[in-house]
């Protein structure tokens, strides 16, 4: 069987139509129908990308909403020694806790949770709704991380920050809202915990420095008693006012 | 001109100065796609964003033996935007049947349609300048081979060569990143 030639299956796809004995030819050998049905995509493709040319570049802003998602994580890889060391952070040795003192650290924090817990819901009721939003960060997921799971987080006004997830991965453990300062990774303070809903305010410690700890990080603490970062973090944003 | 090879190993040691490269360069792609899919510019330029973003999250997956830069990148936002239509039919249930009566799903353009188009496209901004040039006139103007030498001054047989190597070319493009052909690409990026 003598088969079109690769030439002429270019000029019938683009321009000519095929004569008697080519259509025969094309009725009866599958490879060459094959070969002109793409080549009549190709060349349809090709004719629809006219519109395509000069495609209006995106605004700038759009650009710059990555950029500041990508930061916490740009800062990260540029400085090897710091966070991505939290784990290594936490293999580092400590000094060993004597055993009897556990419960009582436990025990206190727990009471300062439930104090701040307190002044956090005293000051939501007693205050009339003017919510001043002091900072904000959108919050993405680390690499390792479902690539459904984000969150934002406000801070109002009054020490207050709202944080809303979603998507988080389950966890056996608990979810820990941290506030990291990215020059140097080591330095964090623990807000609280997301206790399984989707939406929770946590009070900030009066006198946080927001500029210097501003990355807002949440981790995957086992139960562990451990009250340090795991070092599996879920996701980041830095705080922006 | 950075290959996608220099870029892909750029992003993989965390230089966000690449990522701004390949944004500045596939950007407006990613954006027309969006906006096609999604219909309006705001979520279009949300998808846009999204797609960034996740690039830069998931760069460690990206593997230039596999396809281009620009395959990769739309295979994200083709998710993207598909993720942020299925969340609109949720919020939108009330209105979807006067929706559907306003636009039968059969005349709506498919996503890899357009991703198609698109990398084809970009295949042809690739092509050795005449040859691109040849192709133009084929597809746009609709010149056959014979009025193309005579548009051009190229003797017949060169635009024969330039055609038949530019259509193998874009053929050979688009069964890597196509979206119809791209069981293969798309399989590779689901993580994102």
């Amino acid at each position: 069987m003598q088969h079109l030639d690769p030439d002429r299956l270019v000029v019938l796809a683009l321009s000519e139509e095929p004569g008697p004995s080519e259509s025969d030819h094309l009725d009866d050998c599958p490879g060459c129908r094959g070969d002109l049905a793409t080549l009549r995509d190709v060349a349809d493709l090709g004719a629809e990308g006219q519109d395509l040319r000069g495609l209006p570049t995106p605004p700038e802003h759009v650009w710059q909403a990555i950029e500041a998602e990508i930061a916490p994580d740009v800062a990260r890889a540029a400085a090897p020694a710091g966070v991505t060391e939290l784990a290594g952070h936490r293999a580092r040795p400590r000094r060993p806790r004597p055993r009897w003192l556990t419960p009582l650290l436990a025990a206190a924090a727990a009471a300062v949770v439930a104090v701040a817990g307190t002044v956090a819901v005293d000051r939501i009721a007693g205050r009339a709704p003017v919510e001043q939003v002091e900072a904000r960060a959108t919050l993405t997921p680390l690499a390792t991380v479902p690539a459904d799971a984000s969150g934002s987080v406000r801070v109002l006004s009054g020490g207050r920050m709202q944080i809303d997830v979603r998507n988080l991965p389950l966890t056996t453990g608990f979810h820990e809202v941290w506030l990291i300062d990215p020059d140097d990774l080591s330095k964090m303070v623990a807000l609280g915990n997301l206790a399984d809903q989707p939406d929770v305010l946590l009070p900030v410690p009066p006198g946080t420095d927001l500029n210097r700890y501003r990355l807002v990080d949440v981790s995957d603490e086992p139960h562990d008693g451990d009250a340090t970062h795991s070092g599996r973090s879920l996701l980041r944003g830095t705080l922006t006012s | 001109m950075n290959s996608d090879d220099e870029l892909a190993e750029r992003l993989r040691d965390g230089d966000d100065k690449a990522l701004r490269m390949v944004y500045d360069r596939h950007g407006a792609a990613v954006l027309y796609l969006a906006q096609r899919l999604l219909g309006n510019r705001a979520d279009a330029e949300d998808v846009t964003q999204v797609t960034f973003v996740a690039a830069w999250t998931g760069r460690d997956s990206y593997d230039p033996q596999r396809g281009t830069m620009l395959g990769w990148l739309l295979g994200i936002a083709r998710r993207k935007a598909v993720d942020r239509m299925r969340t609109a039919a949720r919020d939108e249930r009330v209105a979807e049947t006067v929706r559907a009566q306003l636009a039968p799903p059969d005349e709506r353009e498919t996503p890899e349609r357009v991703v198609d188009r698109l990398v084809v496209a970009d295949e042809m901004d690739r092509l050795p300048e005449e040859q691109r040039r040849t192709l133009e006139l084929a597809f746009f103007d609709d010149l056959t081979h014979p009025q193309i030498a005579a548009v051009t001054g190229l003797p017949l047989g060169t635009v024969k060569s330039h055609i038949r190597r530019g259509m193998a070319n874009l053929r050979r493009r688009w069964e890597v990143d196509g979206a119809t052909f791209g069981s293969r690409s798309a399989g590779r990026t689901r993580a994102l």
